[in-house]
């Protein structure tokens, strides 16, 4: 089970936030760009024939001698988009490589990928959004695809959807965004969640996405075994995604090198997110994931 | 630089199967991560920033063959060559007299001609060969003949310094049987001088490396304790043997206590006398040189700051005279004899219990002979020898006398003898004086007493009317009542010298205590016990051999250096052997000096390092020392 009952309560407290105002396709509880019918005020602009008089505010009228009309905005819904990199690199630290179940299976990042992405849907089906979720893996698999849904009766399924997702294959990150960009009908709030680990970059992928009008928010998930590897001596490292071998001798200046290379390629993303408009969030699966939710995210402005 | 042993550097082929080892060796453990991609721009990056690492993963196998370098070199002996004072065959002579302890050079002498040693030792050359002497009162040889140079070194190191003079005679007849025929054999004498004169000639090249650098010395030259009329008197002579006047406090002890303390000037090369009434019965004295408060220091030998002296009072033996009719010649010169009580008793008459020292026989013999020193005068028939009939010597038959102390400055050309009892001279005895081939006079040794033997009536000859005849009395007495149990006391007895212990008649042990405390039990013989343990000055007493539970020593007796060739420390600027005169030796000759130990302590460092850097490489962060060690065998497990 992915969220308790105490867990919800919580969540149920949040919303998603889109620093742009779209326009929606439905009735929703958000800001749409739309001017509508709703209480809350919006503009005023000058009146043209044909507006209906009705919406003239009389009172500048009265005041200005000129007619203006009052504009109230729409309030529509908005589309969350979760994608989740369920490549076999996120299946980190898995049981087979660490002897210690319970921590390997807290801190391995597909697990942690799906228990953010639960919360993120929960949140987003609670306030009403329309919820996109869908995962990458595999070489030439299509992407399994969930929604999109509305409303928070949608939850259960949600999480039996999330419940029978594995990773597997090697995935092409630049590809899967692109494709998804290129085909979703309606842009709005994306989550990313993933470990970046892909050779040839993500920047296109991310382009794409924002070409396309999605905002993004990127959760970069790393194990603590991936910022600090307990390895030493001479080894012969597997890539556990595409079984490429890598030979290496770890030493103590080349553990320390490692680290501030880790520290490096994050500081690089971050970087390059912040010039592009992507929230960025780095994630170490030490960390509880609702801590993530409910402070790191809220603290980024990311939900309130 | 050269080597004594190339053979070893083959060993350098063993880098071969080093560089192989490390090539298979890299045998990859297998280990599963999520992505290698960070690491392989890791990899890339530290290629790009430092060319060199690809070297620094190597550091272990040039770390490793550096080692095998160093251990190869080492074992292959590597020398370099020296300027040394001898080579080839060398015998050392290492003065190990009183003298060397002399503590003007520091720490002292002997250390400093120790390390002279050694160094010799060390640069000994492949082929050479060292013997060393170590010339104390007993030389001995330490080494014989040996290229060891490890064995040279411990035996160098294991000598000690004696307190006594010097044998060089010994020295040199064993350094002349080291060096053998051997044409270009080098006697090197390590020494501080005080050589007696008149020495052999040694055969081969002799050097001299002298030791020492201060000629300042005070010590007791002489100790003693004399008869007196008031008692005994204390003697005692200091003399400087330096070269500057010097102040020093001579401090007397009598029996353990203090009994007096004054200050002498002594000036240069002169001697202090001090003479000083000791009490009556004083039996041991001490006597100790120290320096004023404040004074420089002008004494570098302190073994003749102490000496000890013994009083022997003049002792008054009593003898038995026994006759029928009385012997107005030996009854007058027994009276005359200093220390020596007379007393007359017949011969029906029973001995008395209480032993006299002396019992004196004349013509007569008891039934049964007291175990003590005998005096037979014309003996007739008894249980000791067996005495034949009267035969009167031949008028040509000439008194043969032996050579014996006991007959020094006796003269027998004008004695004439009328008749003797014809006796068979016992196993037991010695003749002294003979005619005919029959003894008239001998004397031995039976059942640990003296016995000496006339075998003619005085009065049938003109020896008492001879001047012959006092002073072999007095000889032949002197020798049946020796004053004291110990020979030669009263003399100075020298470290190392043989003292003669004469037990008591019935005594089986003799028990020695020396100054330190050893005691040493000797099982007495006939001719009493010789005891040349003296190695160490100061009072050794002598009793029984139960005297160390607490009882009482018979008598004691002093060993003192007293030697002037010793104390006088000034070292000899050169020396003369045989007709040569020997100048201090200088480097003339090439030695090989080997400095394996060094490129083997070196190996050792490397041995370390390469330790260091293998723990250093594979240590888990956040943990060091043996935790990280164990943490990392628990990854790799």
């Amino acid at each position: 089970m992915f969220l308790d009952e105490s867990t919800l309560r919580k969540l149920d407290q949040l919303s998603l936030v889109a620093s742009r105002v779209r326009a929606g396709q439905m009735k929703g509880e958000r800001r749409s760009t739309k001017r509508g019918t709703s209480l809350e005020f919006a503009d005023y602009r000058d009146y043209v024939q044909g507006d209906d008089l009705r919406r003239v505010d009389w009172n500048v009228y009265a005041r200005l001698e000129r007619p203006f009309i009052k504009l109230f905005e729409e309030e529509e819904d908005l589309s969350v988009h979760v994608l989740i990199d369920a490549s076999r690199s996120m299946n980190w630290p898995d049981e087979s490589t660490n002897g210690d179940n319970a921590t390997a299976k807290e801190r391995n990042k597909f697990q942690y990928a799906l228990h953010l992405a639960a919360a993120i849907g929960h949140i987003a089906l609670a306030a009403g959004d329309r919820l996109t979720m869908i995962a990458f893996s595999g070489d030439d698999a299509r992407p399994v695809r969930f929604g999109p849904v509305r409303g928070r009766g949608n939850t259960f399924r949600l999480i039996k959807f999330l419940t029978e997702l594995k990773p597997s294959g090697t995935t092409d990150l630049n590809g899967a965004l692109r494709d998804y960009a290129m085909a979703s009908s309606r842009a709005g709030l994306g989550f990313l969640l993933t470990d970046l680990f892909s050779p040839a970059g993500y920047q296109p992928g991310l382009n794409a996405l924002q070409s396309q009008g999605y905002e993004v928010n990127l959760l970069h998930l790393l194990a603590p075994e991936e910022v600090d590897p307990p390895l030493a001596g001479d080894l012969r490292l597997i890539d556990s995604e595409t079984g490429d071998p890598q030979d290496v001798s770890i030493d103590g200046p080349l553990r320390d090198l490692y680290k501030r290379r880790v520290q490096g390629w994050r500081d690089e993303i971050e970087t390059h997110c912040l010039k592009r408009g992507v929230n960025y969030v780095p994630v170490t699966t030490s960390t509880k994931w609702d801590e993530v939710v409910l402070y790191q995210m809220r603290r980024m402005g990311l939900v309130k | 630089m050269s080597f004594l042993a190339p053979l070893f550097l083959a060993l350098s082929t063993l880098a071969v199967p080093i560089v192989i080892l490390y090539m298979l060796k890299l045998r990859r453990r297998e280990t599963e991560v999520s992505s290698t991609m960070l690491w392989r721009m890791v990899l890339r990056d530290r290629e790009a920033n430092a060319p060199w690492q690809r070297l620094r993963r190597n550091l272990l196998l040039l770390l490793q063959l550096l080692l095998l370098a160093l251990l190869v070199v080492a074992l292959a002996r590597p020398f370099i060559p020296v300027p040394v004072v001898a080579s080839g065959q060398v015998t050392v002579l290492l003065d190990a007299s009183a003298s060397m302890n002399a503590t003007d050079v520091q720490p002292s002498r002997f250390e400093a001609a120790q390390a002279v040693a050694r160094q010799l030792a060390n640069d000994l050359t492949q082929e050479g060969l060292m013997t060393i002497i170590l010339v104390g009162p007993q030389p001995r040889v330490l080494a014989s003949a040996t290229n060891d140079k490890l064995e040279l070194r411990n035996a160098i190191n294991a000598a000690q310094p004696t307190i006594g003079s010097a044998n060089w005679e010994t020295a040199f007849a064993l350094a002349a049987g080291a060096n053998g025929s051997v044409a270009n054999s080098t006697t090197v004498l390590i020494s501080d001088g005080g050589l007696p004169e008149k020495l052999p000639a040694l055969t081969g090249e002799v050097r001299y490396v002298p030791v020492g650098s201060q000629p300042a010395n005070l010590g007791i030259s002489a100790l003693s304790l004399r008869p007196a009329s008031g008692g005994p008197q204390l003697f005692a002579s200091v003399t400087n043997y330096g070269d500057a006047n010097a102040r020093t406090i001579l401090t007397l002890n009598l029996d353990g206590e203090l009994f007096n303390a004054q200050q002498l000037e002594v000036p240069a090369g002169k001697t202090s006398n001090v003479i000083v009434q000791a009490y009556e019965g004083t039996v041991l004295a001490e006597a100790v040189l120290s320096p004023p408060v404040g004074a420089a220091n002008t004494d570098h030998l302190a073994t003749d700051d102490k000496a000890w002296a013994v009083y022997n009072p003049p002792q008054t033996g009593r003898a038995l005279f026994i006759s029928r009719d009385g012997n107005i010649f030996i009854e007058q010169l027994l009276a005359a004899l200093p220390g020596l009580q007379p007393f007359r008793q017949s011969v029906d008459a029973q001995l008395p219990t209480d032993p006299f020292d002396l019992y004196v026989y004349d013509g007569v013999i008891s039934n049964t002979l007291p175990s003590k020193e005998l005096l037979l005068v014309n003996p007739p028939p008894n249980p000791l020898f067996t005495v034949g009939d009267v035969f009167t010597p031949t008028i040509t038959g000439t008194i043969t006398l032996v050579d014996d102390p006991l007959l020094s400055f006796v003269d027998f050309s004008n004695v004439h003898v009328l008749r003797a009892r014809e006796v068979q001279t016992p196993a037991w005895a010695r003749t002294l004086i003979s005619v005919d081939g029959k003894p008239l006079v001998f004397v031995g040794t039976l059942d640990r007493r003296r016995i000496a033997v006339f075998t003619f009536d005085l009065r049938d000859s003109d020896l008492p009317l001879q001047i012959a005849y006092p002073i072999l009395v007095s000889n032949l007495i002197t020798w049946l009542t020796p004053s004291t149990v110990i020979s030669e006391s009263g003399e100075t007895v020298h470290p190392g010298d043989t003292v003669t212990i004469r037990p008591e008649v019935g005594q089986q042990a003799v028990g020695i205590q020396a100054p330190d405390g050893q005691f040493f039990v000797a099982p007495a013989s006939e001719a009493g016990v010789l005891f040349s343990d003296t190695g160490q000055l100061g009072i050794y007493g002598v009793g029984t051999a139960s005297v160390q539970e607490g009882g009482k020593f018979a008598g004691f007796f002093a060993v003192n250096l007293f030697d002037p060739l010793e104390s006088r420390i000034q070292p000899a600027e050169s020396l003369t052997i045989g007709r040569a005169q020997v100048s201090p030796a200088v480097r003339g000759q090439v030695g090989q000096r080997e400095f394996w130990p060094y490129v083997a302590a070196a190996a050792l460092a490397i041995l370390i390092v390469e330790w260091w850097v293998y723990h250093r490489g594979s240590s888990v962060p956040g943990a060091s020392g043996w935790r990280g060690f164990f943490q990392r065998k628990k990854v790799g497990a």
